[in-house]
């Protein structure tokens, strides 16, 4: 049985699941037992906190990309909406994040309700290059209101310490707990979603979008449903990663290689699939991690770009269907 | 406005689909002038014509997918001229496509349940409309497998299935024949012909098989150059002279 394949829920056996839960705590396991261990410092952790924070965010892109087949390439909106409402309301009003939290993922939705009402008519391309655009307006629109955003320079964080209150620590062991948090409850939505009716009428939107009306589907409202979701999704992670990093600026939440960045993970890892931007995004900062050394040790810049380059070409080349499809395929004997 | 009214087997029946007057420009081209014909509950109607004739607009301004220059349809009486496609459907005005167009990443289960869960009237249960549908088209056996590991005509039942899934009450199907062989042909148009019998559903046939269109329907609908040139009964339009002159040519022995 599949059970790692999206919306298999019907054909699911008990055995099959018990050794997809075993199979799920696995990882679980390893990264909430991975303080004790002797040989890790904080080095390994914040890696790890990063993998986990661009998991997450992954996970939150593969929702409207991979499930909905909506490319949204200017996806760093709503995770700049994310850490801005958060940075913003704490710094100027001393709100802390646990609230701000929340006030970003409303900001999130309905700048996606808005964007999504204006472009989700558009087909394909178009659709594309509208959240580019939007993307480029919003480092403008950093840029104008300095006093609340910072401009250019970005926005920092009022560091308190450790403080509960204020989402902050001097280590990183706090935010790997809560990145691991927010990993399994995006799977969890995950799989809610592929097994849900809003899941089916996503994939099939996706798959062909005059069929879908043809069985009853309104087009227009899934792919908007599906927007939110992701928007709120990344907004939340957005949080997060505001949060860890305590800085925020125009290029680090609506710049390119970013936008990249929270593609990646679905893109490596599986399009559509609950695994996906798991497997994907961990491999990624490992990636990123080795190719960082090695590019100090050899004194090469920008040795990691390269990587995800060849790294993602192969994907495209060889696993279009990303490295969880590819081994699902292997397993169903294609 | 129809001669052949008065021929028509399910005269007494509700009018199923009214299309008035329905005109489609692209430009300067006239794909459809003054297109007009009702459809009874009840009955099976076939369309033909030759390509560039105007049938597949036609289909797409009743279906919903493409809004008419001029004139409106009428579905049940309810005018849906500005319905979009899915509230068309989820009515119970059903179609396939010409070239079959599944949700390919999903299984024939999912395909069908899709429409179900859509179209179901209040306190139906869809796994029970899915089910009924899988063993109606034959289909169990394939229920978890993805449409591109079925053959041709499985992958037509699953779209007709899918097309009917949860309500249905018109059901069109754009070239449902091409491609099938004649045993497989003739077994799909048993299953669409027990779908009318059975489920009392209407059904449009838009074929360009005569033959098979001849054999199936009780009413035929002649489009040429943009417009309707004949509707009758299939003996009626075959030996109507116009058709004769405009579409059949010397084949006119392809209707016997």
């Amino acid at each position: 049985m599949n059970t790692s394949a999206p919306s298999m829920t019907a054909s699911q056996d008990n055995g099959g699941q018990t050794r997809a839960l075993l199979f799920a705590l696995l990882p679980v396991a390893a990264v909430a037992i991975l303080p004790l261990l002797p040989f890790v410092n904080d080095y390994i952790i914040a890696a790890t906190v990063r993998a986990l924070i661009f998991i997450s965010l992954g996970q939150a892109w593969n929702v409207v990309a991979g499930i909905g087949g909506l490319l949204s390439l200017g996806h760093g909106v709503f995770l700049g909406l994310g850490c801005y409402t958060t940075g913003i309301l704490f710094n100027h009003y001393g709100i802390p994040p646990w609230i701000g939290v929340w006030a970003g993922a409303g900001m999130a939705a309905i700048f996606a309700l808005v964007m999504g009402s204006m472009t989700l008519r558009m087909r394909g391309v178009f659709f594309a290059l509208a959240t580019v655009a939007m993307s480029l307006a919003m480092v403008q629109l950093t840029r104008h209101f300095v006093d609340l955003t910072g401009g250019s320079d970005g926005l920092a964080l009022k560091f308190n310490g450790n403080s509960w209150w204020a989402m902050q620590a001097r280590t990183p062991m706090p935010f790997l707990y809560g990145g691991l948090v927010l990993v399994i409850v995006f799977y969890a939505i995950t799989r809610w979603i592929l097994g849900s009716k809003l899941g089916l009428e996503m994939q099939a939107v996706r798959d062909d979008e005059t069929a879908a009306a043809a069985a009853g589907v309104s087009v227009f409202r899934t792919k908007l449903t599906g927007l939110m979701l992701s928007a709120v999704m990344t907004a939340v992670a957005g949080t997060l990663y505001m949060q860890f990093y305590m800085a925020i600026d125009p290029d680090a939440a609506f710049g390119l290689s970013q936008a990249i960045q929270l593609q990646l993970p679905a893109l490596l890892g599986g399009l559509g699939t609950a695994w996906g931007p798991i497997v994907g995004g961990a491999l990624m900062i490992f990636l990123s991690e080795v190719t960082n050394l090695g590019a100090t040790k050899l004194e090469i810049n920008g040795l990691d770009i390269l990587v995800y380059g060849i790294m993602l070409l192969f994907v495209v080349l060889r696993a279009p269907k990303g490295i969880v499809g590819f081994f699902m395929d292997r397993r169903r004997g294609r | 406005m129809m001669q052949a009214a008065s021929t028509m087997p399910a005269q007494a029946a509700a009018v199923a689909l009214d299309v008035k007057n329905v005109a489609r420009h692209f430009g300067g081209l006239v794909a459809l002038r003054d297109v007009s014909f009702t459809v009874r509950e009840g009955e099976v109607m076939g369309l033909i014509g030759p390509n560039g004739a105007g049938k597949s607009t036609l289909f797409e301004i009743i279906s919903g997918n493409m809004p008419p220059t001029k004139g409106s349809v009428s579905y049940f009486g309810e005018d849906c001229t500005n319905a979009p496609a899915y509230m068309r459907r989820r009515s119970g005005m059903c179609r396939t496509f010409q070239k079959v167009r599944l949700f390919e990443s999903m299984t024939v289960e999912q395909n069908i349940r899709v429409a179900a869960s859509q179209c179901l009237p209040e306190g139906r249960n869809a796994h029970d409309e899915v089910a009924s549908i899988l063993s109606q088209f034959r289909l169990e056996a394939q229920a978890q497998r993805r449409p591109s590991e079925l053959t041709l005509a499985d992958r037509k039942r699953v779209e007709i299935g899918r097309a009917i899934a949860g309500h249905c009450r018109l059901l069109m199907l754009d070239e449902s024949m091409s491609g099938l062989t004649h045993d497989e042909a003739n077994h799909l148009i048993t299953e669409i012909l027990a779908l009318n019998r059975t489920r009392g559903i209407t059904v449009i046939v838009v074929e360009h098989v005569l033959s098979v269109l001849a054999a199936m329907v009780n009413r035929l609908v002649v489009l040429h150059n943009a417009t309707v040139i004949a509707d009758g009964t299939p003996t009626q339009v075959a030996n109507d002279p116009v058709v004769i002159e405009a579409y059949l040519g010397t084949k006119q022995k392809a209707l016997k």
